[in-house]
């Protein structure tokens, strides 16, 4: 075993590990895809309140709000075999990696359905108004003229949002998918080095975070460029 | 696999013992947190030379790295740590006589001190400069100007930052079954292996949490109400 702590292990480690942030950018990206386009489903049914449907996105959005992602981990993990045996669709040997895509858009979709009705809100109904006015018709307003402006205004908040799911992937390990952490733990299976294994995990995830901030900061200065200075006291 | 309606019921009863340890997992962190946070935020405010640049790295690891990272940092790192120190300065602490309990609970302090800090940050920084002044002019120090004036104002206004904290810690510590703690998710795991009825169990806990949940909106509303109750706009 060598000695108890080794700091160049920390060093080591990290190429094996970085391997796997394909498996934990792959889980991100597909559950943000799906997430946001059933935020934008749910968010549509909240604002054009259709019956029945509004009040089911309403208790949707309450769940998921009101329950750990670990929690929602393992009923989708076992719940949703459950359900589809019901009409004779047997997925339980399906791969663990697309349930955890299913319940992290689950989540995003949640979570963005709430930005997407907030910003599409907070844009000002004299713009659809203008809209009319210069002969656009309904659809025409909304995509050309209210959904930019909304998007601008969710932006730093689906931001906010992306980089949550990412340090929230860091829990698929424990239905036993094979990303950063899952690969983690063999390694300290094998090698009982837990706190350096540990240690090269947090500085990957630091860097991803920052990495993914400066992007996101980089697009949002560029989505505000014809903004006045007075809309945005950060910018 | 059927789904046995009446085990929810069963399993809710022994997962709701769980509630007391779940409860110290989500408001001891907290509490901590909202000193370290406190501090952390007017650190950074007055720009405390060396002391801010220290603030800085701590707020941004923190919030950058997943919180299992930090409960996994602190359960396999101190011990090594406090091994190390006892055996040089011959304080026959042991490690692995501490309970692990008190490692998950500085980690979600030091992560709750992070989050904290950024929301006392915003609400001091909202607190419009005005009322600085008006302080001073009645004859405050910075001191008073700070605890009478600004830091009410601030923590009303950011009552439904914390709420959204709260809830993000409670579900936030349903991390420590990874480590073996025996809070509502360890709880339901326990229930769910040895009856091998995961998808019950997990439902019964999830309405226990979602309950939680309504619960602490609920208050934060009424609490809300009665803070910013001095707040009543331009007119009137």
């Amino acid at each position: 075993m060598g000695k108890a702590f080794d700091p160049s292990l920390i060093v080591d480690f990290i190429p094996t590990l970085i391997y796997y942030l394909g498996v934990t950018l792959q889980i991100l990206a597909a559950s943000v895809l799906l997430g946001m386009v059933i935020g934008i489903a749910a968010a549509i049914l909240r604002l054009f309140r259709i019956p029945v449907l509004n009040q089911f996105v309403i208790l949707y959005i309450s769940f998921i709000r009101g329950t750990p992602i670990l929690i929602q981990l393992f009923l989708v993990f076992y719940g949703l075999p459950a359900i589809l045996l019901f009409i004779n669709i047997d997925i339980s040997r399906m791969d663990a990696l697309y349930f955890v895509i299913i319940t992290y858009a689950l989540s995003n979709g949640a979570h963005f359905a709430e930005i997407f009705r907030g910003a599409i809100k907070a844009v000002d109904y004299g713009q659809t108004e203008a809209a009319y006015s210069v002969g656009m018709n309904n659809s025409q307003s909304f995509f050309r003229i209210v959904l930019p402006q909304a998007i601008r205004i969710a932006f730093p908040n689906i931001a906010n949002s992306i980089i949550g799911s990412l340090k929230d992937t860091s829990l698929a390990f424990t239905i036993g998918v094979m990303d950063m952490m899952g690969r983690g733990e063999t390694l300290i299976a094998a090698t009982a080095h837990a706190l350096e294994v540990y240690l090269s995990l947090a500085v990957i995830y630091y860097a991803v975070v920052l990495l993914f901030e400066k992007i996101f900061r980089l697009y949002e200065n560029r989505i505000n460029r014809h903004q006045t200075v007075d809309v945005s006291v950060t910018g | 696999m059927t789904i046995d309606i009446l085990f929810i019921w069963t399993a809710f009863k022994e997962i709701i013992k769980a509630l007391p340890i779940t409860l110290i997992l989500t408001i001891l962190p907290l509490l901590a947190g909202f000193i370290i946070g406190l501090a952390v935020a007017l650190i950074r405010i007055y720009k405390v030379k060396f002391l801010c640049r220290v603030a800085n790295v701590y707020v941004s690891f923190f919030r950058g790295t997943p919180i299992i990272m930090h409960i996994m940092l602190i359960y396999f790192g101190f011990p090594l740590l406090i091994d190390q120190i006892s055996k040089k300065f011959d304080l026959g602490i042991q490690s692995n006589s501490i309970p692990i309990i008190l490692f998950v609970l500085t980690a979600l302090s030091l992560s709750a001190g992070a989050y904290l800090s950024e929301i006392f940050r915003s609400g001091i920084i909202s607190v419009s400069n005005g009322q600085m002044e008006a302080a001073y002019s009645v004859g405050m120090n910075s001191f008073q100007a700070m605890t009478r004036i600004v830091l009410p104002q601030a923590i009303a206004q950011s009552i439904p930052n914390f709420t959204n904290i709260f809830i993000g810690f409670l579900h936030t510590s349903s991390i420590a079954f990874i480590v073996s703690q025996k809070e509502m998710t360890g709880a339901a795991n326990i229930v769910a292996s040895t009856n091998l009825k995961f998808l019950e169990s997990f439902i019964a806990a999830g309405l226990i949490y979602w309950g939680l949940t309504i619960i602490a909106e609920g208050l934060s509303f009424l609490i809300e109400k009665k803070a910013t109750a001095y707040n009543r706009g331009g007119v009137q």
